[in-house]
């Protein structure tokens, strides 16, 4: 493990799609405008200057801002709590709940399909979360037969390949085009500010960037109530 | 399944130079240790499962003794056997005991973020008190440890690891949530999932976190029963006492520290991803049913050696055929490493030798 001198840039891994459109104007509020390039689809850039020249921003798949946090590769991230679930990483830290991206993860199933599960000694399932939905159905006593897809989770009943699916649900509009009832919501979902471990403990501008974007959104709190 | 060099997962061969800084840094963290007055003991790699009383059994490789048809185990942390040897073989001996140890440790699986099987545990430990004393002994020792081994920046966190528990049984409302998951969620330091099981009141702590001084102030402004300020006092002058190092505090952190009560520390340093080592106050069961108290730490040498640590540079000389064994010796004496030529043809640079022993002079290859 190569050691990382302190003035070492501060490594912030953003997610790629929905989250970040939100996320951009609260990193702005506590001082972090990543480039303009950092906007733009197309760019080749895989690190991005911000406006504070001590931190820099990757632009990373969702699952994989975790990961990089866990490693210490980069020390803040933003992700859903739907992800931390899934990883459950020791190393990671999650000291702010961001509220933004909210949406429930969720059982769903056909409409015709009967909810309850008593009877049953297992149950096929189509998720992008295979070990969140092993311990979500073992908990009560159900073995999950996991179906792992990276996509098109409405996909799977339709055509016969998992009787349910675990997925990320916001308006339910695209369960019910697709015949899909959700049945039961594992967990509510926002987006947290991350921190690694060693890093909250041994970087003091990791400790400030959390202070300040806690100030942030409990003074947002505050302001909503 | 035959494929040549292939090692199972987690496990590896380590080479030149990296097996004798390995080497040499046991020898200097025990070095230090033993100088400060712990004496070193060694257990045996493998002992009966139910002997080794410290960790998780799902965390140790087992298997059947052939011998006594008994469960026998790998053990996966020292620290264990030092406190059974302890209150066994050593329990007439008077107290404080201090005891130090180095070795390897298996456990049965690796994680994706550390996937290492095997790892060298060097540690030292204090039985028979566990007050602010002892720790303090205890903290400057790993310091110390640390620092001659090359170890730059480093930085302590301490914890409290019983607090959680203690705030709960003083009446903390928990919500919806157990006691159990609360701690958990606080290892995750995860304030919104706290939150929606409605265990508001512990989320204070977790702002808490930080530098010792601003920590120690934040949680002084909680409602705190008077026995956790006192142990808060106690944390203070340790915190006060440790010069030359960054220390930081985390009241709510009990992930690996399940074993600890009032203290337990964390050793970092300088932007490493990964911590050298910990420790705190634990209680070693005696075989008569009661407790001792006992304070130690655990280092884990390979991380240093991953760090380029225990390296030492000794210039390598080459001795052409024929050298005399008395000059030969005498460059020994004067910190070469002599690689001596067995024919005429091999050159320095094969040998990574830096030098030749030429006509009773070192010249540089």
């Amino acid at each position: 493990m190569p050691q990382r001198i302190m003035t070492a840039p501060l490594i912030i891994a953003l997610p790629k799609g929905r989250i970040l459109k939100e996320a951009l104007p609260l990193l702005a509020r506590i001082g972090i405008v990543p480039e303009p390039d950092f906007s733009n689809e197309n760019s080749r850039k895989l690190t991005f200057e911000t406006s504070r020249p001590d931190c820099q921003v990757i632009r990373v798949r969702s699952f994989d801002v975790a990961t990089f946090v866990a490693f210490g590769a980069a020390q803040l991230g933003i992700a859903g709590n739907d992800v931390l679930m899934e990883f459950d990483f020791s190393e990671i830290y999650a000291p702010v709940d961001l509220g933004i991206g909210k949406c429930r993860l969720s059982v769903a199933q056909p409409d015709g399909l009967d909810p309850d599960l008593t009877r049953l000694s297992h149950v096929r399932v189509a998720t992008k979360y295979p070990a969140l939905t092993r311990r979500h159905f073992a908990a009560r006593g159900l073995q999950a037969e996991v179906i792992k897809l990276n996509g098109a989770m409405e996909l799977a009943p339709l055509v016969g390949l998992s009787s349910r699916i675990v997925d990320l649900v916001s308006t339910g509009k695209t369960l019910a085009e697709n015949g899909l009832k959700e049945v039961e919501v594992i967990a509510e979902v926002t987006s947290r500010l991350i921190a690694n471990r060693a890093a909250f403990k041994t970087d003091g501008r990791v400790v400030e960037l959390v202070n300040a974007m806690r100030g942030l959104v409990e003074r947002g709190d505050a302001a909503a109530a | 399944m035959n494929i040549p060099g292939l090692l199972p997962e987690g496990l590896r061969d380590s080479l030149p130079p990296q097996a004798q800084a390995l080497a040499s840094l046991v020898r200097t963290l025990t070095d230090v240790c033993g100088a400060h007055g712990y004496e070193r003991v060694a257990p045996p790699l493998i002992e009966y499962e139910s002997s080794l009383a410290s960790g998780s059994s799902r965390e140790r490789l087992r298997f059947t003794d052939p011998v006594s048809q008994q469960t026998l185990a790998l053990r996966s942390d020292i620290t264990g056997q030092v406190g059974r040897i302890a209150v066994t073989r050593l329990a007439q001996q008077a107290r404080p005991l201090r005891l130090m140890y180095a070795g390897q440790v298996l456990r049965v699986r690796g994680d994706q973020l550390s996937p290492e099987r095997e790892r060298t545990q060097a540690g030292a430990e204090l039985i028979g008190s566990d007050g602010p004393a002892a720790a303090a002994e205890l903290l400057q020792l790993a310091i110390a440890a640390l620092a001659t081994a090359g170890v730059t920046g480093l930085s302590v966190d301490l914890t409290m690891p019983t607090l959680v528990a203690d705030l709960a049984a003083a009446g903390w409302p928990l919500g919806r949530a157990s006691l159990a998951q609360v701690q958990a969620l606080l290892d995750g330091k995860d304030v919104g999932a706290l939150k929606s099981l409605g265990a508001d009141a512990f989320v204070p702590l977790i702002a808490a976190a930080g530098p010792a001084p601003a920590a120690i102030i934040a949680l002084r402004q909680l409602d705190l029963p008077d026995a956790i300020l006192a142990r808060l006092d106690a944390i203070a002058a340790l915190a006060a006492g440790l010069d030359g190092v960054a220390v930081t505090l985390d009241p709510t952190e009990r992930h690996g520290f399940e074993y600890q009560t009032w203290l337990g520390f964390s050793l970092f340093g300088a932007g490493l991803a990964a911590e050298l080592g910990r420790g705190g106050a634990y209680l070693v069961p005696r075989p008569d049913g009661t407790q001792e108290p006992a304070i130690g730490f655990s280092l884990y040498v390979d991380g240093l050696v991953d760090l380029g640590l225990g390296v030492e540079l000794q210039r390598r000389i080459l001795l052409p055929l024929g050298t005399p064994a008395a000059e030969a010796a005498a460059l020994r004496g004067e910190g070469w490493i002599t690689v001596a030529a067995l024919d005429a043809e091999t050159g320095a640079a094969a040998l990574h030798c830096s030098h030749i022993w030429q006509s009773g002079q070192a010249v540089p290859a």
